[in-house]
């Protein structure tokens, strides 16, 4: 039998992490975010650098590779890990102070730059990781299911749906704005003036284009009942994948585990 | 004329709800076609400015927030960038509210006062989250200024300074030109629309 346009926008997902609700995800983010924290100001070796937050990504690529989802994940990492690498160089070489540790030419390291590079950089990989973890496994469908679920008003989570769609629609209409002004004979290579001068006949006509097209959009939506009140039916629904209960336990308790290792380094 | 009174719960009216995807749309395709023409700027806050100058402050800045929350899907880099955008959509509303875009001294005015806000409001995140550079092209001049011997933050306000208000006054003109063509019937139905349209005597 063919399956009903209801049953076919549903998601199913096998991976039982991959399949967490979107609650539970955020539960996981915002804990690991905060281990991230409390573990990065421990120092370690004897000029305190905070070699913790280095082995604390496992996390992240654990739970990437416990989704199912490692290749898309590590797809999506690389820019994060980019950034973390230009921020690391700059670091290491650029801020003075302490103990000058290697010595190469002109370019020197010294002991507070290794330790500021290492703890900028592994804490924006660590957090941004993580979020990404969040982002490759969770569609944005969920996302915004789940804040209306949360509570959210129902406005609130189609203009983050439409937002997600919009970017899609307007990037085509400029690719095409664009090949039809070359065709016309506006100029898209050349020195930095001819480049910037290209940049109006492309985004003036998607912008109108974008703010007329909305005013359509209101009458549609009007029409069908958008902004009446009373109970909204759904029909998509969020599925629990089971393992939300001890996703939420073992992340709670790796916290106060954690924190409560910080405090007694502090006391001892 | 009588004076027009704004309420935060008008301003989000279903119009301006649909401008909001808008506006974080056109963000996204200004970086992506400042990229794509090599262009040393990012011209991703030209819908954060039009949506504020059509509906006002609130929208504008929730307009900023969600360009951020959702380039940040891709690279959560941009989460710490929220505050920048906001702000950048707060000043532009009061701006447009106080009937700042009318005449030709006072857009260059505006222009300036939306420039240092958002030069002031991004240094703090780019020097103390990311130390300075942030991987972008304008940051290897100032990695190269920083490793010239310059301080960190002299480093950073002398080259994004230029390319930052270079970049409102482009995002400016483009809103400029299109609020312009916009037909008035139109424009009315837009919170601070009506600003825009001139009397016919």
């Amino acid at each position: 039998m063919e399956k009903s346009y209801i049953e076919k926008i549903q998601i199913h997902k096998t991976n039982k992490v991959a399949g967490l609700h979107p609650a539970t995800k955020f539960l996981v983010v915002i804990m690991y975010t905060i281990c991230t924290f409390v573990l990065s100001s421990v120092s370690l070796t004897k000029i305190g650098l905070p070699l913790l937050a280095i082995p604390w990504f496992l996390v992240v690529l654990l739970l990437c590779a416990a989704s199912g989802a490692l290749n898309k994940c590590l797809k999506a990492l690389k820019a994060v890990v980019f950034i973390a690498l230009i921020i690391f160089v700059v670091q290491t070489f650029l801020v003075p102070g302490g103990e000058v540790l290697v010595r190469f030419g002109f370019l020197k390291i010294c002991e507070k730059g290794l330790r500021t590079a290492i703890s900028l950089s592994f804490m924006i990989l660590d957090i941004a990781g993580i979020f990404v973890w969040l982002f490759q496994t969770t569609e944005n469908k969920e996302i915004s299911r789940a804040l209306e679920e949360s509570g959210m008003n129902y406005k609130a989570a189609y203009v983050f749906t439409s937002t997600l769609q919009m970017i899609n629609i307007l990037s085509d209409n400029s690719k095409t704005i664009m090949n039809a002004q070359r065709a016309r004979g506006v100029e898209t290579e050349g020195n930095m003036l001819i480049r910037a001068k290209a940049f109006f006949p492309t985004l003036v006509p998607l912008v109108l284009g974008a703010v007329m097209g909305s005013e359509e959009r209101v009458l549609t939506l009007e029409a069908r009942g958008f902004s009446m009140q009373g109970e909204k039916t759904h029909l998509f629904n969020l599925e629990k994948s089971g393992a939300e209960g001890a996703f939420k336990v073992v992340s709670i308790l790796i916290t106060v585990l954690v924190v409560v290792g910080r405090i007694a380094l502090w006391i001892l | 004329m009588e004076k027009k009174k704004y309420s935060i719960k008008e301003d989000f009216s279903m119009l301006a709800l649909l401008i909001i995807p808008v506006g974080v749309a056109v963000n996204f395709v200004g970086g992506q076609l400042a990229s794509l023409l090599k262009l040393p700027m990012y011209l991703d806050t030209i819908g954060t400015i039009f949506a504020s100058m059509l509906c006002g402050p609130w929208v504008g800045a929730v307009t900023g927030a969600l360009t951020n929350i959702v380039t940040g899907i891709a690279n959560p880099v941009n989460f710490a960038f929220i505050p920048v955008n906001v702000l950048a959509g707060l000043v532009t509303g009061f701006l447009a509210r106080g009937k700042m875009f009318s005449v030709w001294w006072k857009w260059i005015l505006s222009m300036l006062i939306m420039a240092v806000v958002s030069i002031i409001s991004s240094a703090p995140i780019v020097v103390l989250v990311y130390g300075g550079v942030t991987g972008s092209g304008t940051s290897l001049i100032t990695a190269a200024a920083m490793a010239a011997g310059a301080n960190i933050w002299a480093a950073f306000f002398g080259t994004e300074g230029i390319f930052t208000v270079l970049d409102r006054i482009i995002s400016f003109l483009i809103c400029w030109a299109v609020i312009k063509v916009i037909p008035a019937r139109t424009l009315v139905k837009f919170g601070c629309g009506s600003n825009y349209i001139k009397d016919n005597k």
